[in-house]
């Protein structure tokens, strides 16, 4: 394993009966980036995260944390971890404050922690309020502060923008961004925010049904990404074949606006530096001209598109 | 790390309602067994007041120190046989029913350590409440007045109520695994409650000073008269206890933990 490499997995596979949550993973996080780790509802994201915790036993395969083997029930590197599992969970009979005192306890983190990461997290005005009684983004802060309230050389995040609003989604970016940079914390994080992880990932992962579908970084993903020209236009259908026979190969027509009402667009890829033929196609076959718009897949349609979603 | 553990575990019962919920059931036995006495030795009184004296005559119970002091040391059986359980089963499902159990084990803590400290936390909390309801028995039936209620047979029969209490302890690890397994707390209480039942009924056989969940009936005089246990039933006791441990530290370790 390469020196700088935090967190690898080799051939790792989970099965439960005749269901394989993840096979054959293959990931490497660097140190100090942050990794997003995306896929749809049921893609084995969860299941590897518990393996890399030591939650769940590997039916095959290795996983390793800062070059140590991670063992169900070994673990002793997970000092060095800070982690927030699925969704945010607390002792609700207990405070903010006392929630936390028990993660300081068992991770052998200074006193002063506490009331450091509880307002790092700006949750001092809830610091002596039952966590029973916290809405669910504040719920959220909590289990982000438990990760890092002993400072841990890694970050182990599923979906840490959950149930955050928007000015706390963007606080939290800020703040996984500076741990990142300044303090060479290495952050592998999942979420189905894709927006949320184009702005924040160095690299980005992208498992499917359990398997490694891609590893990119944001300049693959602009290398790899689509080009195409979106066109609105009065008569979508005959469109088409008018750019077919102007030896346009790729176009799809998507329905925009849902399905009751929704205005039908076309997708004519390979295109960016042909727009003006478009046009000129069209509009001498009488057709109205709503949308020319030469543009390129964002993270969110890459990712429909690599994992067989929508459009 | 223990100290640490159990200083964590203690905070977990801070402001936990299951603590008095527990206190407050248990001392209500002493005060429903002193009303039956009460009733057993005032029928005509009781009659008036329109409490159930056929009932109580037809117990077979008689208002004597003895008498109370033998049914309390079955009533600490009892309790030590279904709410300790109950304890234990709380102490560890907790973490599964609030989503905890996750957070918990994937600290750099041995999870040996938990169970250990678990356990610890159990036996605290259920001797400090053997002892508040003892004494409030004791008190009770000072108060009653009951022919043959002396110093003497209070001090034996507040031993035997605290080595029935000490003998139900053994047993709970077992409860504890339960739970690990069925992450909950359905699984335990249901095993409690087959447990006291399957243990009256091989209490009745000749097996019952080696079938564990039937020592502490025969102890107490649950099945038959009270009876001083062979050192073959310490053994089984011991050995249930060490076994229940191991099997839940071993579970904890060695299985998928993905709730």
């Amino acid at each position: 394993m390469p020196f700088d490499t935090i967190i690898a997995t080799r051939a790792l596979t989970k099965r439960y009966a005749d269901v394989t949550a993840v096979d054959c993973l293959e990931l490497d996080v660097r140190r100090g980036e942050i990794y997003g780790f995306l896929g749809r509802n049921g893609a084995g994201k969860t299941t590897t995260i518990r393996m890399l915790l030591g939650l769940i036993r590997p039916s095959s395969g290795d996983v390793s944390v800062l070059g140590a083997r991670i063992v169900p029930g070994e673990t002793s590197v997970l000092g060095s971890v800070g982690y927030l599992v699925e969704t945010a969970t607390a002792y609700p009979n207990l405070t903010v404050r006392e929630n936390l005192d028990i993660q300081r306890r068992l991770t052998g983190a200074p006193r002063a922690s506490v009331a450091r990461t509880i307002e790092r997290l700006g949750l001092g005005a809830y610091a002596d309020r039952r966590v029973g009684r916290l809405s669910l983004g504040n719920k959220q802060r909590l289990s982000l502060a438990r990760a890092l309230l002993h400072s841990p050389d890694v970050l182990v995040l599923d979906e840490p923008a959950n149930a955050l609003d928007p000015a706390g989604i963007v606080e939290i970016r800020e703040l996984l961004q500076s741990l990142a940079t300044e303090q060479g914390v290495t952050v592998f994080m999942s979420s189905h925010i894709l927006g949320e992880v184009a702005h924040l990932a160095d690299r980005i992962g992208i498992v499917h049904d359990g398997r490694m579908l891609e590893e990119l970084d944001a300049e693959e993903l602009h290398a790899k990404a689509r080009a195409y020209v979106e066109v609105g236009v009065s008569d979508p259908g005959r469109a088409m074949g008018l750019l077919r026979a102007a030896r346009f190969a790729h176009i799809e027509r998507i329905t925009e606006g849902g399905a009751e009402g929704g205005s039908d667009i076309l997708r004519v890829f390979d295109a960016e530096e042909r727009a003006s033929e478009i046009a000129r196609t069209l509009l001498d076959a009488g057709l109205e001209l709503t949308q020319l718009t030469p543009t390129r897949e964002d993270l969110e349609t890459y990712f429909l598109r690599l994992t067989g979603g929508a459009s | 790390m223990i100290r640490a553990v159990l200083a964590t575990e203690f905070l977990k019962l801070r402001r936990c309602k299951v603590t008095w919920g527990t206190l407050g059931g248990l001392s209500l036995a002493p005060l429903g067994l002193a009303l039956f006495m009460w009733i057993l030795r005032e029928p005509g009184r009781a009659a008036q007041l329109g409490l159930l004296g056929t009932k109580a005559n037809l117990s077979g119970l008689e208002a004597t120190g003895p008498a109370y002091l033998s049914t309390l040391t079955i009533v600490f059986g009892v309790g030590g046989m279904l709410l300790l359980p109950f304890i234990v089963a709380y102490l560890f499902g907790r973490e599964y029913t609030e989503g905890t159990a996750k957070n918990m084990l994937a600290l750099p803590v041995g999870r040996h350590w938990f169970v250990a400290a678990k356990l610890v936390v159990a036996a605290v909390w259920w001797f400090v409440l053997v002892v508040v309801v003892l004494a409030e028995a004791m008190l009770i039936g000072l108060a009653l007045g009951l022919p043959g209620f002396s110093a003497g047979m209070m001090a034996s029969s507040a031993g035997n109520a605290l080595l029935a209490a000490a003998i139900s302890f053994l047993l709970v690890p077992v409860v504890a695994w339960i739970t690990v397994v069925g992450r909950g707390y359905m699984g335990p209480i249901a095993f409690a409650i087959a447990g006291m039942a399957l243990g009256n009924l091989f209490g009745k056989t000749g097996w019952a000073e080696f079938f564990p969940w039937s020592i502490v009936p025969l102890m107490i005089g649950m099945v038959g008269s009270p009876q001083t246990l062979p050192t073959a039933s310490y053994i089984v006791l011991a050995l249930t206890f060490i076994a229940g441990t191991a099997a839940t530290i071993a579970t904890l370790r060695l299985a998928d933990n993905a709730q």
